[in-house]
């Protein structure tokens, strides 16, 4: 008895001690105004993901070259492993001085205090408006968008003509005209592969919501279910329900193999996959395929995504980070990294050299990423993103009422809320 | 220090030396303390690395705690039973509770059906290569779920794959096994027979093996067939070894994680998210608050269903 007496105490005691402390009203984090002249020095450790994390050591070979008295250390880290990883780190207070950071994270990542916010010397300008968007919480912005991808209907160009396309469509109404050809005269078993919901399917059915004027947010509050987004996502539902796209695919298949055999000759995806079909096509298969730019409604809007660099506020050798940020951005690192690592550069600029201009189905990309759209920095992004996946899901794989799924996302993203 | 005299025994007892008294009994306050400095090492480590976190998620499960209260772990809201309610009525928690329900009440008695054949056809029937099967049967046990789930996709594919094209042999049209919302739970119970089945079949050869083989020779002289001598003679004398597998199988299914996981996502349509998968979405979500929750209600369903197997399954009472 009395051994549980002491600990209710104990537990009343620990319990009284908790609560929120009151918000204090926090002013906008004031950015660290300049990054100073001259050359980096001193030690910097680098946290970066996957294939960024093993191929950007050959890239700072070059920014040590230029900073003789800076020593650059990259960690390269699994992209399985990296989200629990920052966060053990940011908590513990053990982050590296800068790192690259996923674009979904940077909401998660600032709330927790940890970023340094961008000084004012890096030119917002210089980046791709959407890109640029992705650095911005609440307004602040903590880093710069490193390298980008977005996404374009890919076509088979030999199947097209089939069809009787010699031009790819612009609008939506031409789109679905084409996929529907496809399947009618170039004896295409699905007329375009898109995902009948399920993990990421907001990334393809978003850039059409935007091309229609449709938000996720308006400032706090979250908008699923206004006429412009259940316009686009009755015209999404539409190819599932006219039987142009393929409602029940096998669980995890890719769009490769279905692509090059001509049964889905059309899907809508990344700069990664021309090297994945190539592969896939063999010899010459390049010259079968091209891509377009996302069909217009209001706008043609696309999804960027990739990847940021930011700065961690506990580094001690901030200016030495920044500088290796700024260094990043430059337009002739930004194409040698593409060079070394095709990811695609995130400043303007640098799409005009050679490297880039002269490949033309790379150029479309460059064009879309004018007008690619991210999602909001929340950090509850990813979990609202599930919900509305799933019900993406229902309304392309058992027709679902549109409206009534939009507003089920509505409901629960407001009860999720935004995480700030 | 005053050792307290003792009353003497009347006689027959002989009377302690006070070195003997203090080492039997309760005496000598110097080896309390040195028991205690001996077993501090693993109080310390249990304490930090057992009931400490049991205590934390306890207490996490009653308060708003989400990922970035990770630093100031105790500067939260205690906001009493909400995140039991909202877990109870998040409609897609719910299903994975109907899902992991479907799982277990037929995953359990399958895996069971099945181990318990295999194991007698072990015992009794196959005489020639009985260590290759016994190998066979328990490989899969043993090989990366990762490997395994690659292989079952493949043959799971609804137009090429293996199973589907066996069935077209015989005519039958194979269904979207894990694209169709009504067969993906089917599939994924499938599969997780046929991975875990090894281990209750090992187990149940070895309860076999113990049956005294008197008792069946003297059911035979009686005249019991084959089959009377199984179901009165051997299966009643496994039940020990019934309770344990269906125990460990059915716990080991109530936290089912792994299949969904690298199969299906959980999908199609939410159609094999499981209890343990939504949680794990939910930690990753930074809803410590609430997956806590949710793992503390999936530990009180194992403890009510593992105490109803042992009602269920004691010895005759």
């Amino acid at each position: 008895m009395k051994k549980i007496a002491t600990a209710l105490a104990v537990l009343a005691l620990v319990l009284t001690g908790c609560g929120r402390p009151a918000d204090n009203p926090s002013a906008a984090p004031q950015a660290s105004s300049t990054i100073a002249a001259g050359p980096a020095t001193g030690e910097l450790t680098v946290w970066a993901m996957g294939a960024e994390g093993e191929n950007l050591p050959n890239l700072l070979k070059d920014f040590e070259a230029a900073n003789p008295d800076v020593k650059v250390t990259v960690t390269a880290i699994p992209w399985s492993a990296a989200h629990d990883k920052f966060t053990t780190a940011i908590t513990a207070q053990k982050t590296p001085d800068l790192a690259m950071i996923g674009t979904t994270w940077m909401g998660e990542f600032a709330g927790l205090g940890a970023l340094d916010p961008t000084p004012s010397s890096i030119d917002k300008n210089a980046f791709f408006p959407g890109a640029w968007g992705t650095t911005e919480v609440n307004g602040t912005s903590y880093g710069i968008p490193w390298y980008v991808e977005t996404r374009l209907v890919y076509y088979r160009t030999d199947l097209a003509e089939k069809a009787g396309i010699t031009t790819p469509p612009t609008d939506w109404d031409g789109l679905k005209a084409m996929a529907k050809a496809m399947q009618d005269k170039a004896g295409a078993k699905w007329g375009i592969n898109l995902q009948p919901g399920g993990t990421g399917s907001w990334q393809t059915v978003m850039p059409f919501a935007w091309s229609n004027g449709a938000q996720l947010n308006n400032g706090d509050a979250w908008t699923f279910d206004t006429p412009q987004m259940s316009e686009a996502v009755k015209y999404y539902q539409s190819f599932f329900t006219e039987g142009i796209s393929n409602k029940a695919p096998a669980a995890n298949e890719t769009a490769e193999p279905s692509f090059v055999d001509g049964s889905q000759p059309m899907f809508i995806s990344g700069p990664w996959m021309m090297s994945a079909v190539e592969k896939v096509g063999g010899k010459g298969f390049a010259d079968k395929y091209s891509v377009m730019a996302m069909p217009t409604r209001q706008t043609s809007a696309s999804f960027v995504g990739g990847s940021n660099f930011g700065v961690f506020k506990n580094s001690q050798n901030k200016d030495a980070a920044w500088k290796l940020v700024q260094w990043l951005a430059q337009p002739e690192v930004q194409v040698k990294w593409y060079q070394l690592s095709t990811d695609l550069p995130s400043v303007s600029s640098a799409w005009q050299d050679p490297a880039l201009a002269s490949d033309t189905k790379l150029a479309t990309f460059g064009t879309q990423l004018q007008t690619a759209v991210a999602p909001p920095s929340f950090a509850t992004w990813e979990q609202v993103a599930a919900r509305f996946d799933a019900e993406i899901e229902k309304v392309t794989k058992t027709g679902a009422d549109v409206d009534a799924s939009l507003k089920t996302v509505q409901s629960e993203a407001q009860s999720i809320g935004t995480g700030s | 220090m005053s050792t307290p005299t003792l009353a003497a025994p009347v006689g027959q007892r002989p009377t302690l030396s006070p070195e003997v008294r203090a080492r039997s009994g309760r005496g000598h306050p110097g080896e309390g303390r040195a028991a205690w400095i001996l077993a501090i090492p693993f109080t310390v480590l249990f304490a930090a690395f057992t009931v400490w976190p049991v205590v934390q998620s306890l207490f996490m499960s009653f308060t708003d705690t989400r990922q970035r209260d990770l630093r100031t772990p105790f500067s939260v809201n205690f906001i009493g039973v909400d995140n039991y309610v909202r877990a109870l009525t998040d409609p897609v928690f719910v299903k994975a509770a109907a899902n992991t329900a479907y799982f277990v009440l037929v995953g359990v008695p399958l895996t069971l059906a099945v181990a318990l054949l295999a194991a007698v056809a072990l015992d009794k029937g196959i005489t020639r290569l009985r260590s290759v099967y016994r190998l066979g049967f328990y490989t899969p046990v043993i090989t990366s779920i990762v490997a395994v789930a690659v292989v079952w996709r493949f043959i799971l594919q609804p137009e090429s794959g293996l199973l589907n094209t066996v069935l077209g042999w015989f005519g039958v049209q194979g269904p979207n096994w894990l694209g169709d919302p009504a067969w993906s739970m089917p599939s994924l119970i499938m599969m997780a027979v046929w991975r875990n089945f090894g281990t209750g079949m090992i187990i149940f050869l070895a309860g076999l093996q113990s049956v005294p083989y008197s008792l069946q020779e003297a059911a035979a002289i009686d005249g019991a067939n084959g089959w009377q001598r199984f179901w009165n003679i051997t299966f009643p004398l496994l039940r020990p070894t019934l309770l344990f597998v269906s125990v460990t199988t059915a716990v080991g299914y109530l936290q089912f994680f792994e299949e969904p996981f690298v199969m299906t996502s959980g999908g199609p349509l939410n159609s094999t998210i499981s209890l343990s998968m939504y949680t794990y979405n939910q930690f990753g979500y930074g809803n410590y608050g609430l997956a806590a929750a949710m793992s503390y209600l999936i530990f009180v369903v194992i403890a009510v269903v593992t105490a109803l197997q042992f009602r269920l399954l004691r010895e005759n009472t």
